[in-house]
């Protein structure tokens, strides 16, 4: 990596670099997407799992408050499939989390039960 | 790694070319611009997901009000319940967390040929897609007497902000034992349920500080939805205080008199203390100016993406657009926005599209402690949009379920308003 390197001193010369172009270009780059999230105070999401979980999003905040609606945040994986399945089945009551549960394949369920898992992990570590 | 071999170079400037080669976008600019017109539910949930999901797109909101007020939870507003500047909510997490570019101005103009919009301030600006999110206008000479200047006397307050002040003033001065005058519009219009909850939480407030006063619903219509949810909550919380005409009894409503306070049926003519009238409903203005309305006067779409039917490269969501069987609710604009965001980062970036969902649920209340819930998912195709599964509440229903569901719905609308503007 070049991070790694310790040939770039300040008072190094051009001659003495053992930085190559290309790694220059690297590091730039590298860089430059750190900056862009950094101003925008996250990184673009947008696959399966940041998709589906936008519908939870309109009922559940995604900052872990869970003032009237329960937080969803944080469960492990094996929690969130066990809810679902229970909601789904009518075993737990709860007609609007039946409701959508019901519209979720099993294989999306254990996507978003992932992203929430993961983002959870991601919400501690701040 | 010591050194890029020749081929990751390749690699690497190969992909550099590609992302500079695409997306295909508005007049050579760097980003793909995408401009989302009306900051209500619809549009700004649309501009928060589209700038959350790729950072290859340039988002510009374009709403000419500082400030919205939501529709949503206003009833609770005019009951006592809640404060008018805790249902307004600002632009500023949009434009400081996600990069929305926020103009605070009004579109005069769409041009689908040279892809741009006029603005009134003076300024045109161009685009490679638009989400159009202009909310309802009301239908011009519906009822006769009933323009401009008698909203202001007469408010229809079914957009939130002044009008819903003026009606709140209103109650406030009319003495006990006065008659509330509530016009329901007829179908499709915004919020099913939000003309007969307005009645119940007026109720509410009558039954604390007039209670003699009377409510009368003037319905342009036979039924309405959930019907004998309500019944029961007014029989069970306000015995004797409200009545609900239909159609077929009055013979439909045709005229008002500002001056005499006066609301006029086929049959019969009523005298309201204050009088609240919802008229009929259409896409806003600048969807009829866009030529984006059909003959029923709202935007047909293609439900898998909410590109206009009528319009390439211009999307409809929200309570203007014709999608198939869903409610024209908040909770929908926002599910459409996330679909149609979904679909336009598609276009424009070539990220994966996954099966929509679309659903909407309702927080209603009857009384500061009984609320009903609604929740409907809906399977969309290329044709239409239907409803695939359906719950509402029950007459019957325990107290403290309807207790607990008053708690769901001040939980949800601090997570919903934090989905949309936070």
């Amino acid at each position: 990596m070049p991070g790694d390197s310790t040939a770039v001193s300040a008072t190094a010369g051009p001659r003495q670099s053992a930085w190559s172009l290309h790694q220059i270009i690297a590091l730039l780059l590298v860089a430059s997407l750190v900056v862009a999230v950094a101003e925008r105070g996250f990184a673009a999401d947008n696959d399966q799992g940041a998709q589906l979980a936008a519908t939870c999003a309109a009922c559940h905040r995604v900052d872990g408050h869970d003032k009237g609606i329960p937080s969803i945040v944080g469960l492990s994986e094996e929690q969130f499939v066990t809810l679902m399945r229970a909601f789904k089945s009518g075993e737990r009551s709860g007609p609007i989390m039946r409701t959508v549960a019901r519209s979720l394949s099993n294989e999306e369920i254990a996507i978003l039960a992932h992203h929430f898992a993961a983002r959870g992990k991601e919400t501690q570590r701040r | 790694m010591t050194c890029w071999t020749r081929r990751q170079f390749g690699c690497l400037a190969g992909a550099m070319c590609i992302g500079a080669l695409r997306p295909k976008t508005a007049r050579g600019q760097a980003k793909a611009q995408v401009l989302v017109i009306g900051g209500g539910v619809g549009g700004a949930t649309a501009a928060k997901y589209l700038a959350l999901g790729s950072e290859a797109l340039a988002v510009t909101l374009v709403e000419p009000k500082a400030r919205y007020t939501t529709c949503f939870f206003s009833n609770l507003y005019l009951a006592g319940l809640r404060s008018l500047e805790s249902l307004t909510h600002g632009y500023e997490t949009l434009e400081q967390r996600y990069g929305v570019k926020v103009v605070h101005d009004s579109v005069t103009a769409i041009d689908p040929v040279a892809k741009n919009v006029s603005l009134e301030g003076g300024a045109t600006l161009s685009y490679d897609r638009v989400v159009l999110a202009p909310g309802i206008g009301f239908k011009v000479g519906a009822i006769e007497g009933y323009d401009d200047a008698a909203m202001r006397i007469m408010p229809h307050a079914w957009t939130a902000g002044p009008q819903t002040r003026l009606l709140r003033e209103q109650l406030e001065s009319m003495e006990d034992g006065g008659v509330f005058v509530l016009v329901a519009p007829p179908d499709p219009f915004r919020c099913p349920p939000g003309p007969y909850e307005r009645a119940s939480l007026i109720a509410y407030y009558f039954k604390q500080y007039k209670p003699r006063a009377k409510i009368l619903i003037l319905d342009a219509k036979d039924s309405f939805f959930a019907q004998d949810v309500f019944e029961d909550g007014w029989n069970r919380h306000y015995p004797g205080m409200i009545e609900w005409l239909p159609v077929q009894f009055t013979g439909g409503i045709k005229a008002v008199d500002v001056k005499g306070r006066l609301v006029k049926t086929a049959g019969d003519t009523f005298k309201a203390d204050v009088a609240n009238v919802i008229p009929a409903q259409e896409a806003g203005w600048l969807a009829h100016q866009a030529h984006l309305a059909d003959q029923s006067g709202w935007c047909p779409i293609d439900p898998l993406t909410f590109e206009s039917k009528l319009q390439p490269g211009i999307h409809v969501i929200g309570d203007a657009a014709k999608a198939g069987n869903m409610a024209k609710s908040a909770f929908a604009s926002n599910s459409q926005a996330k679909v149609c965001a979904f679909a336009i980062l598609a276009a424009l970036t070539g990220s994966e599209r996954f099966a929509p969902h679309l659903f909407n649920t309702c927080f209603t209340l009857l009384a500061s402690d009984d609320a009903v819930t609604s929740a409907i998912s809906y399977s969309a195709d290329p044709e239409t949009i239907k409803v695939n599964d359906f719950f509402l509440s029950k007459i019957g229903d325990k107290a403290e379920t309807r207790r607990e569901a008053v708690r769901e719905a001040n939980g949800w609308y601090a997570a919903f308003t934090l989905d949309i503007f936070g």
